[in-house]
């Protein structure tokens, strides 16, 4: 009998340190697991509970899958003391993802906040991999200050891909850091792209989600140009222990990624 | 109409050692009177039933529950803390004295459990291996509301056999396969039923709706088509914090309900392993929507009961076209606030200008 609850093995093949609290697992899962880019994962560790999240990882790459974590409660804080080699356990994937097809021909505009950069990660990946389908590629990054920015490695490089452009702002400047200081609304002007043919995709904390969202109403976007990652404490992931209500969806049922249009009427989204 | 039979009380212990053969038997029991005394004073039953194994040799008296009993029928598909680690053999079950309202309240589990991403193999199994048997009512207790939600108080469809209390036996009829083959194996217990008994079981049908309306009418409940609209505009409400101010967040209003189904996944420990638990969980329940972080979308009680309505009343006729609401006002019967389902919708109908037609 297939038992959808059980999770499979997965061990830690590499653990890179992305800032403080945050770290990027690299996980191989007994079974090849493949997710479609914005589907998410629940991850376990016996004792310490199970949670819901996003791969960063490259879609196209099934033997592997990277999950980038910030350690803010109890499950993440034992992950975060993991060491490679253990073992920890995944469900999945679950949810609907981003809706590539509605990106062809378009200009992408990605606005990431903090940790919310991993799902988008994958997100990138997925887009750089067949960029000749899409017209342009903008990624507009906020961090609370620069050592709490994620990915600082790629960040550069993928800036420097044709077709891609990419803008980071930190909240408060720190240091010897020489670039943008304001959260990211402040970088969503003069952006090069055409928004009548632009389609935008948001993921972050709640509160920058409804700012940016807000701003790109003003710049004039429509409300079913823009995606957004909403999250919950999904702990199913099968639409059916009812924790994840989001007016009339299931944010693990029918999000995690949803078109602004369906959802903007719902009270307290933000929340 | 498919064909009535009859069961006579004095044919009542061969009917359940037919059944014993390959079901345990559960069936309804006096356990005490502690329903709720009808406030318009129509001296309404308050004996309380509860669904009891049967051993033949233990039980002298039979009894036949005139209403639901005290527990709801979700209670032998999911259970409060169970493993979720393999289907083990369940036992095959045999329930009597299931209510419509119950039978109501099957379809939101069953469209929870069984329907959309994957069906759930423990509810699945559970419910294949019980054969349900209900019953119309003769009875109803003062927080009975089923024809408010526009559900009979007699089964019409969903149940293996029906029971139908006449003076001094039974009409019983099959409503499935599986009732079917009992009837089958049966025969010589039930006869096919005369003209004279179907007409009084359409008697009785009729008068218990007329009684029941009447005691419906009493409380002002607004029409089923309303419900949808007045827990969506009455989002802002005063109403919730009125009410969710006496709530103790004991969660009885959700595990009693007949339709609640949100479950926890857990762990447990069993010796050195850890395994996975399910637990019923409780959207009254302050760490319902919490996440990892500490934001909480449900951070207010009066959230937490508007939450619960808008589930029921907004979010399963958006999805499966049914409110999940049986009327078998179980929630108001337990709880220590003396929240009453009946009064929030009549409160917030009233507010957003609906009059009762």
């Amino acid at each position: 009998m297939e038992n959808p609850y059980q999770p499979i093995k997965a061990v830690v093949e590499d653990i890179i340190l992305e800032t403080s609290t945050i770290k990027t697992f690299v996980l191989r899962p007994e079974k090849e697991l493949s997710f479609q880019t914005g589907q998410f994962i629940e991850l376990s560790y016996p004792g310490w509970g199970e949670g819901p999240f996003t791969p960063s990882s490259d879609p196209w790459v099934k033997e592997k899958i990277e999950v980038t974590i910030m350690n803010v409660g109890r499950l993440t804080s034992k992950l975060h003391l993991l060491n490679v080699g253990e073992v920890v356990g995944i469900r999945g994937p679950y949810g609907k993802g981003y809706p590539l097809d509605r990106f062809v021909g378009k200009d992408i505009l990605i606005v990431g906040g903090g940790v919310g950069l991993a799902p988008l990660r994958s997100l990138l990946f997925s887009l750089f991999s067949e960029m000749d389908k899409y017209n342009k590629v903008v990624l507009r990054y906020g961090a609370r200050s620069p050592k709490d920015i994620v990915y600082k490695d790629s960040l550069p490089r993928w800036g420097k891909k044709e077709k891609v452009d990419v803008v980071v702002t930190v909240d408060v400047g720190e240091g010897n850091w020489k670039g943008n200081v304001g959260l990211v609304t402040t970088i969503l002007k003069d952006l090069p792209l055409e928004i009548n043919n632009a389609v935008a995709v948001v993921c972050g904390p709640p509160i920058m989600m409804k700012f940016s969202t807000l701003k790109l109403l003003d710049l004039g976007f429509k409300h079913k140009d823009i995606y957004l990652s909403m999250e919950k404490n999904m702990s199913c992931g099968l639409g059916k222990c009812g924790h994840c209500r989001l007016g009339k969806y299931y944010v693990c049922r029918d999000g995690p990624v949803f078109n602004y249009e369906n959802i903007k009427d719902i009270h307290d989204i933000w929340d | 109409m498919p064909p009535l039979y009859y069961l006579s009380q004095e044919k009542w212990r061969s009917f359940l050692s037919l059944l014993e053969k390959d079901y345990q038997i559960y069936l309804p029991q006096i356990t005490g009177e502690k329903g709720i005394p009808c406030e318009f004073g129509k001296g309404l039953p308050k004996a309380d039933f509860k669904l009891a194994k049967y051993v033949s040799s233990k039980i002298s008296e039979l009894t036949f529950n005139p209403y639901r009993t005290i527990e709801p029928l979700k209670t032998f598909y999911t259970f409060p803390k169970e493993k979720l680690t393999s289907v083990d053999r369940e036992e095959r079950v045999a329930i009597i004295g299931i209510k419509n309202c119950d039978l109501f309240s099957l379809k939101i589990q069953d469209y929870v459990f069984l329907k959309g991403v994957v069906s759930d193999p423990f509810y699945k199994k559970r419910r294949e291996n019980t054969l349900i048997i209900s019953g119309d009512c003769s009875a109803f207790k003062e927080v009975c509301f089923c024809l408010g939600m526009e559900i009979n108080p007699f089964p019409e469809e969903g149940f293996d056999l029906n029971l139908s209390f006449l003076d001094d036996g039974f009409l019983i009829e099959s409503g499935s396969q599986k009732g079917e083959e009992i009837i089958e194996k049966g025969r010589d217990i039930f006869p096919l039923a005369s003209a004279e008994k179907i007409s009084l079981r359409e008697k009785k049908r009729e008068e218990i709706v007329r009684k029941l309306s009447e005691h419906i009418n009493l409380h002002n409940l607004p029409p089923l088509k309303t419900l949808q609209k007045i827990v969506k505009e009455g989002f802002d409400s005063p109403i919730w914090q009125e009410e969710a101010l006496r709530c103790v967040e004991c969660g009885g209003c959700n595990f009693s309900c007949d339709t609640c189904h949100c479950f926890l996944l857990s762990e447990d420990r069993f010796g050195s392993a850890h395994e996975q638990v399910r637990l019923w969980d409780a959207c009254l329940y302050a760490n319902f929507a919490k996440v990892a972080g500490g934001a909480n979308p449900l951070r207010y009680r009066y959230q937490r009961l508007r939450n619960r309505y808008l589930k029921k009343f907004d979010f399963f006729p958006e999805n499966v076209g049914l409110v999940a609401c049986c009327g078998c006002g179980r929630c108001i019967e337990v709880c220590p606030a003396k929240i009453d389902i009946r009064n929030v919708l009549r409160k917030l109908s009233i507010e957003c200008g609906i009059e009762r037609v």
